[in-house]
């Protein structure tokens, strides 16, 4: 068959069925590996695949499933000889029915960062060693299935994209519960891989044919009109011993379901066999695949969450450097903690998108940023938007991005358009256009609409669709121009009305120069939300903003029943006090009465440190509060714990509410704009190899509190990513962890590393199996039994 | 398969992996252990896996001595793996951010809700066994005694853990999801103990912060 025909969904598409059942039936033994199965029995492999072909299969899948250089390792066969072998074989089957030959790519077999330790890169080029080997073996489309990891996915779309020119289709594998293993929705795959610009998408494994059924019908509904819908639905539900108990005639029958869905590919996946497919073939037969009705959304999304921006929907902003000198202090010393705990900070106050921005003189951008997305996606499931106007930041954030962002932004500006609205469709993003260009930003909503008619017209001629673009029409200062806030607000309405496209708005920008900003911000994000703003860049930890939103949500009936409000306000007092000259609207738990900061540390109260530190720090310099009272009441704990008296969940308490200070101190510090005094460098990592970190992240939180600057390298770290720390840092003293025997030994690699470049920096070790004997024969300076000693030693360096 | 939970969380075990054996919570804890608790509950998608096979696997003879004395008058052998899932591994990270004292209480929380899922899928497998008139030994898991961790990936492999239960074994043969369980369990026709690789094979047996106090991993 030609293979447009798989595309134009006149017919039914056959594909065809399980490979590794039919190995095992066929010969395979336990423990042989069925990826050489070409080498090892190349005429049952024909048979299987010619049984398939006669039984009516159009694509026949060849047996490369695994065929990557992990799985390959130790078998004396390539990646390219494995390939070429197996897609011959499937070939050689094909010629009867004229049935195409799919490269299939499975799993590599191990979890990506942050999951797991392979780097997405590595990922790309194992499949993309896999692209190329399939190509030279005139494959004639490439299929990725079973994946349940988006981001593996993801690199290998990119992979088969970059290095072929083949039809590339993907299919991913759900639980009963609609997620992959990993968390991914069906909303997910499909918004991430149908933005890749794959050529059909599909479910396959895991689950039999009633299962799948209410993922596909979601997923026909989610995918573009043209793009067809695939399912391999096992032959039912596996029984504990790996057998299938579903009949081919029964399979048919449930199968039959699929006729009215609109997916136009079907085949099978494990425990089934070419009578399955002889008889899919028959109830397929003759029959038209139903027109799919595919619903236009505007989403945004990561593996785990898929947000619909519908309605207002809250951009937190406070991940950009912009007037915020903590967080400046925080990228250009590489202390990706901050800015990640200020994500999970924001997450918790009800942002549904998190605003990253890297953009800061002196700092290389693209790296940052790039570095700050990584981070960002281990610890929050939010999308990102991802915000700057380099295009070489944004090329390579938007490679790494787990799922869908949004990009913020381009303008009217013709080059503008032409650097980065090809990046956004190339990774599937969607983008915020800015009503300004080189012109400046126009006075009047019609000059306005103007330019956003412009950037609509550019984006959709690059290929993105109108439900993923999102128009700015800036807000201007009010005490600049104050008719500036109408013009905008009717800028707004006249795009979302007449363009049909989604807005956005920096909302606090209108109250600069303003006192008492709140209530300018909170009233003005009213008005804009009114005139249909869609996505709100605020601050989400600002109590009248986000009551603004949620009030607004149960007035417009978005919130039933008023369910969410009264979650989030429900017990909440509000206390507003003015005064001349602060404006402070809190909402407070009901508490009581005062307590010091240092007897806060020492029982471990968070909001009580807090509290307690905020009131001392109008009194006392920062420096004073943490050398007079923070280390006392830290050292006090200390020797409680080191006698037994105080044990290590108490410790924790009691350097998780010093923590909670200590990020005042430290604004303190770097509002008043002088250099904080550290009291000295220290490098964390967990050494190269290991995962198991939360030794390290407890000896950070202690260090830190002691007042020094950890930059904490996180775990799976390369000597040479220490070394270089240590040497662009000149710290001078190094913690390592390690949890497992094994990685012991790159600890060791490490330490030689230091002393091989002669860096003058001393080494603490610690970790499970590490003792003071094995902590000496590795070549370190020290052994820190627990976190207690490390503050010990780090006073032993620094004195 | 799908695994649940088990009902309770054991909390001294959870305060013994946190270095406070028979110590009375504080208020304060016992509210982290609520909250660790609840908060891994809807973060953790427990699966296991299992297989039986004979005991004359290939690899299962690099498995070192202390394997086969485990394994020692068994014909077949179970292979089991179980896991917390990635959700889990997710929120451990979250937490450590949010507040370092519920990431460790969480982090050991984990540990110990792995244990009993193990313990639970072991429960299941011996009954079924026993139906069958056949005998099993204990849990034995690589990296035990002088059994290398590099087996980590032939017997993951073996249950095709990564397609099974989304079970991944990295590089250095560390499994992630990080919370998670593999073993090998021996199987007769006859009684069979096993031989867990115990104090005298633990390769932490010079340095056992445990021992040192007269106890051991087990006991507390």
């Amino acid at each position: 068959m030609k293979l447009a025909e798989l595309f134009d969904r006149k017919r039914f598409i056959l594909m065809d069925g399980a490979m590794g059942t039919q190995l095992n039936e066929r010969g395979l033994k336990p423990g042989e590996k069925p990826e050489l199965a070409a080498f090892s029995m190349p005429e049952t492999l024909e048979a299987i695949h010619r049984d398939y072909a006669r039984a009516g299969a159009d694509v026949l899948f060849a047996n490369t499933f695994g065929a990557n250089p992990k799985k390959l390792a130790g078998t004396g066969y390539t990646t390219q000889q494995v390939i070429a072998e197996s897609i011959a074989c499937a070939r050689r089957a094909a010629v009867e029915t004229g049935a195409l030959v799919a490269l299939d790519i499975g799993p590599l077999g191990e979890l990506l960062v942050p999951a797991g330790t392979l780097e997405f890169e590595e990922a790309c080029s194992q499949f993309a060693d896999m692209v190329r080997a399939g190509v030279e073996a005139g494959a004639d489309l490439i299929v990725l299935e079973t994946m349940t990891d988006l981001y593996e996915l993801k690199a290998g779309i990119l992979a088969a994209k970059e290095n072929s020119n083949l039809p590339v289709l993907v299919s991913m594998s759900f639980e009963s519960r609609g997620r992959t293993f990993t968390g991914c929705t069906v909303e997910s795959f499909a918004a991430t891989a149908a933005g890749l610009g794959v050529d059909g998408i599909g479910i396959n494994c895991s689950l039999g044919p009633v299962e799948i059924l209410p993922f596909a019908k979601r997923l026909c509904r989610c995918v573009p009109a043209g793009m067809p819908v695939f399912v391999k639905p096992n032959a039912g539900l596996p029984n504990p011993d790996g057998s299938y108990d579903i009949t081919p005639e029964e399979f048919a029958r449930d199968m039959r379901e699929y006729l009215t869905t609109g997916v136009s590919m079907v085949g099978g996946c494990c425990g089934s066999n070419p009578e399955y497919i002889r008889l899919l073939k028959e109830t397929f037969a003759d029959k038209v695949p139903a027109r799919k009705v595919p619903v236009r959304k505007s989403v945004l999304c990561t593996p785990v969450r898929c947000v619909e921006v519908n309605g207002i929907t809250v951009v937190g902003e406070r991940i950009n450097p912009t007037g915020k000198k903590r967080l400046q202090q925080a990228l250009r010393e590489g202390d990706s903690a901050y800015p990640c705990a200020q994500a999970v900070a924001q997450a918790e106050a009800g942002t549904q998108v998190l605003d990253v921005n890297a953009g800061l003189p002196g700092i290389d951008e693209a790296e940052v940023l790039t570095h700050l997305v990584k981070e960002l996606q281990g610890v929050t499931d939010l999308p990102l938007q991802l915000d700057s106007s380099n295009p070489d930041a944004l090329a390579r954030a938007l490679r790494i991005y787990n799922g869908k962002p949004i990009v913020n932004s381009v303008n009217g500006e013709q080059a503008v358009l032409d650097s980065i609205l090809p990046l956004c469709k190339k990774y599937g993003a969607a983008v915020v256009g800015l009503t300004l260009d080189e012109h400046g930003i126009p006075k009047t909503a019609g000059e306005r609409f103007a330019i956003a008619e412009r950037i609509v017209r550019a984006a959709e001629s690059v290929g993105i669709p109108r439900e993923d673009i999102y128009i700015d029409c800036l807000t201007l200062t009010a005490s600049a121009q104050q008719e500036g806030a109408a013009q905008t607000l009717e800028a707004l309405t006249r795009c979302k009305k007449e363009l049909g496209v989604r807005t956005v708005l920096g909302v606090s920008n209108i109250s600069f120069g303003l006192p008492c900003r709140g209530y300018m911000n909170s009233t003005f994000l009213t008005m804009a939300m009114q005139a249909g703003l869609d996505l709100a860049i605020i601050n989400p930890n600002t109590p009248e903003m986000m009551g603004a939103v949620r009030a607004f949500r149960v007035l417009t009936s978005q919130d039933e029943k008023s369910a969410d409000y009264i979650e989030a306000y429900a017990g909440v007092q509000v206390q507003t006090t003015q005064s001349a000259k602060t404006d402070t609207t809190a909402q407070v738990p009901v508490s009581g009465g005062q307590m010091s900061l240092f007897d806060a540390v020492r029982r471990g109260l968070k909001a009580e440190a807090r509290q307690a530190a905020k009131q001392a720090l109008e009194v006392t310099e920062p420096l004073t509060l943490v050398n007079e009272t923070l280390i006392p009441a830290l050292d006090a704990v200390g020797d409680g714990f080191e006698k037994g008296t105080i044990f290590l969940p108490q410790l924790l308490q009691s350097a998780s509410a010093a923590q909670a200070a200590f990020e005042l101190v430290k604004e303190a510090i770097a509002a008043s704009g002088r250099q904080g005094e550290s009291r000295g460098r220290i490098v964390l990592a967990t050494v190269k190899g290991d995962v198991h970190d939360i030794g390290k992240n407890i000896v950070r939180v202690i260090l830190e509190n002691y007042g020094y600057d950890v930059l904490d390298l996180g775990r799976d770290v390369p000597p040479e990513t220490v070394v270089q720390a240590v040497r662009e840092t000149g710290a001078p003293l190094v913690g390592l962890s390690a949890l497992m025997t094994t990685t012991v030994a790159s600890m060791q690699a490490t330490i030689e590393a230091l002393h091989r470049e002669g860096l003058p920096c001393k080494v603490m070790v610690g970790g499970a199996v590490l003792t003071p004997e094995y902590a000496r024969q590795i070549g370190a300076d020290f052994y820190a039994r627990d976190a207690k000693a490390s503050a010990d030693i780090a006073k032993q360096i620094f004195s | 398969m799908e695994l649940s939970l088990p009902k309770n969380l054991d909390r001294a075990t959870t305060l013994r992996y946190l270095g406070a054996a028979n110590w009375t919570p504080d208020e304060n804890t016992e509210t982290l252990l609520r909250t660790a608790e609840s908060e891994l509950r809807a973060a953790c998608t427990p699966r296991g896996i299992w297989r039986e096979l004979p005991a004359d696997l290939p690899w299962l003879h690099d498995g070192g001595s202390d394997l086969a004395r485990h394994l020692s008058g068994c014909d077949g052998v179970v292979l089991m793996a179980v896991t917390l899932g990635s959700g889990a591994d997710a929120l451990l990270r979250r937490l450590c951010l949010r507040d370092i004292a519920l990431g460790a209480v969480a982090d050991a929380a984990a540990s110990v809700l792995m244990e009993g899922l193990c313990d639970d899928l072991e429960a299941q497998i011996r009954t079924q066994q026993q139906k069958q008139g056949r005998y099993m030994t204990g849990r034995y898991s690589p990296g035990y005694g002088d059994c290398p961790l590099a087996m980590q990936d032939e017997l993951c492999l073996a249950l095709d853990t990564v397609r099974g239960i989304g079970l991944c074994v990295t590089k250095e043969h560390l499994m992630t999801p990080r919370k998670s369980v593999t073993a090998i369990l021996g199987t007769a026709e006859h009684p069979v103990t096993g031989a867990r690789a115990g104090c005298a094979h633990c390769v932490l047996r010079e340095t056992c912060a445990y021992r040192k106090r007269g106890t051991t991993c087990e006991t507390g």
